[in-house]
């Protein structure tokens, strides 16, 4: 069986063009240079950065009672995003991590949902999806206690300094 | 065997024995939930008594706002135990942003304890005015007295170094960097050098053997420094007290059952009345002292109240009483060893 015959049984009927581009050897374009991919970077640090202050209650409709995400998500902890999708029984069916993140907006902060397509809802997962950067992916239940993420100082992603106070990285833990 | 192996055996043992009492209680009808025996190699005998403990309850300023709610659930709790406590401390928070309007509403709803009440401050009482409205309503924020034999000591555990008067920043803007647990700005807060002087001076005169029982907003110990889950000058208050035979210390800022043991200092942490909080990603020294994670779906899971019963050798049996079905076996039942 030569390859070309390979992959057209492969990828089955309408195959045959997607074999020709795979066979063909040819790049779309060359890898991204350094600083093309550090201008992605930046942009994912820009949504980080409006997800982390949204989280922290920057944006009104997502709260009538005052309570923002960080009430109880410090460091986006036990908000689990690593763990979607999955069963929540509040729905009685399988969700993805923005439902989850509605419902809390519409329940215990009494607030408006936020579109799952929106740039908001982005950033709310950029936020909490780059704290759990290195966690495996685990969809389904967490039925046990489920340990904050680890972060070492700071907000835990690239961000101007506030030149404001002491770091955490200046606290040396005095041994117990 | 290490140090820590033993006082976990300890712990074990009195918690075994607590496990027993715990069915005692049952059978009469009283739903206890046991998490630790706190033990004390006191020599002189004190008249057993009890005392509560409610915290962090985060008031907000909405009128009929949950957290109202829970806060008067609390008490009423606490009103309804039999026998009733001797009194009650407040383990600071009772506001969220720390303005009058929360304050007085919490001093409010705190006024119908049917038991005398010591509170000591939280963060987010205070960085609005620095204490000021809080003073006025709730005293001094560094007391001590003795009760049947006890030597009780409360201490503002959350003094930072001033990071906003350089920086121009309003009270309004630095009390929302206080607010934020995960703050990267303020840093580890204390007691610092002033209260440690008090300390030291209302304690030279005790003998070893008075039981001592510390109150803090913060932890004792280094648990968790990022969330502030610890006092940045702790070493020294535990050196004040080394002399003491046995000192119970008891806070509140970590909304989560937790219970640990550094020398002769015993810590228990309370549920607050408001939401819980995850356990840190850091390893527990008696991860048997964990509650069950709390269910997002019911609003007051995983909050509750505490109750202590000191008898005449300055035991402590320590209870928590949660709203709903929060403790694991270990802690509802006792262990046996």
């Amino acid at each position: 069986m030569t390859t070309s015959t390979a992959i057209r049984r492969a990828v089955g009927i309408g195959g045959v063009a997607a074999a020709a581009i795979v066979a063909s050897g040819v790049f779309a374009r060359a890898p991204f240079t350094e600083e093309e991919l550090a201008q992605q970077m930046d942009a994912l640090y820009e949504s980080v950065q409006l997800g982390y202050d949204m989280w922290h209650g920057t944006k009104p409709s997502m709260a009538t009672n005052g309570l923002a995400c960080g009430n109880c998500h410090p460091d986006t902890a036990a908000s689990n995003p690593q763990t979607f999708p999955k069963y929540m029984t509040m729905y009685g069916k399988v969700v993805q991590w923005p439902e989850m993140v509605n419902w809390c907006i519409e329940n215990p902060q009494l607030g408006e949902r936020i579109d799952p397509a929106s740039d908001d809802m982005t950033a709310l997962a950029a936020y909490a999806m780059y704290l759990h950067r290195g966690i495996p992916i685990q969809p389904g239940l967490a039925s046990q206690q489920t340990s904050g993420v680890v972060v070492e100082h700071g907000t835990g992603f690239k961000r101007e300094p506030t030149g404001l106070g002491v770091d955490s990285r200046d606290h040396t833990p005095t041994p117990n | 065997m290490s140090e820590v192996n033993k006082s976990r055996r300890d712990f074990l043992a009195f918690s075994g024995r607590a496990g027993m009492a715990t069915l005692v209680a049952q059978a009469v009808g009283i739903n206890l939930g046991i998490v630790d025996v706190v033990r004390a190699e006191s020599g002189g005998k004190l008249d057993p008594f009890r005392f509560a403990i409610i915290s962090d309850a985060h008031l907000y300023s909405m009128d009929n706002h949950k957290f109202d709610q829970q806060l008067i659930d609390a008490v009423n709790k606490v009103n309804a135990m039999s026998p009733k406590p001797d009194f009650v401390l407040f383990g600071g928070d009772v506001a969220q942003n720390g303005t009058e309007d929360q304050l007085v509403k919490g001093k409010e709803i705190l006024s119908k304890l049917e038991m005398p009440m010591h509170i000591i401050p939280g963060e987010h009482d205070w960085y609005l005015d620095m204490g000021d409205a809080w003073r006025g309503l709730f005293g001094d924020e560094t007391w001590s007295f003795n009760h049947k034999g006890v030597h009780f000591i409360g201490l503002n555990s959350i003094l930072v170094r001033d990071f906003w008067t350089e920086a121009g920043l309003s009270p309004k803007e630095r009390m929302t960097v206080m607010e934020m647990l995960e703050s990267p700005i303020p840093g580890p807060w204390g007691v610092h050098e002033q209260q440690l002087e008090w300390l030291a001076n209302d304690v030279k005169d005790l003998g070893p053997g008075t039981p001592i029982v510390i109150f803090t907003h913060s932890p004792l110990w280094d648990y968790y420094p990022r969330w502030n889950f610890q006092t940045s000058d702790a070493p020294e208050i535990r050196e004040i007290l080394s002399k003491f035979d046995n000192v119970m210390s008891y806070h509140g800022h970590v909304h989560q059952t937790l219970y640990n043991r550094i020398g002769n200092m015993s810590s228990v942490a309370a549920m607050s009345t408001s939401w819980p909080w995850p356990y840190p990603p850091v390893e527990l020294a008696f991860p048997e002292t964990r509650m069950n994670r709390a269910d997002p779906s019911i609003a007051t899971d995983g909050q509750g109240v505490q109750i202590i019963d000191l008898n005449n050798e300055f035991q402590g049996l320590v209870q928590y009483k949660p709203f709903e079905d929060s403790l694991t076996p270990f802690m509802q039942d006792g262990f046996t060893v």
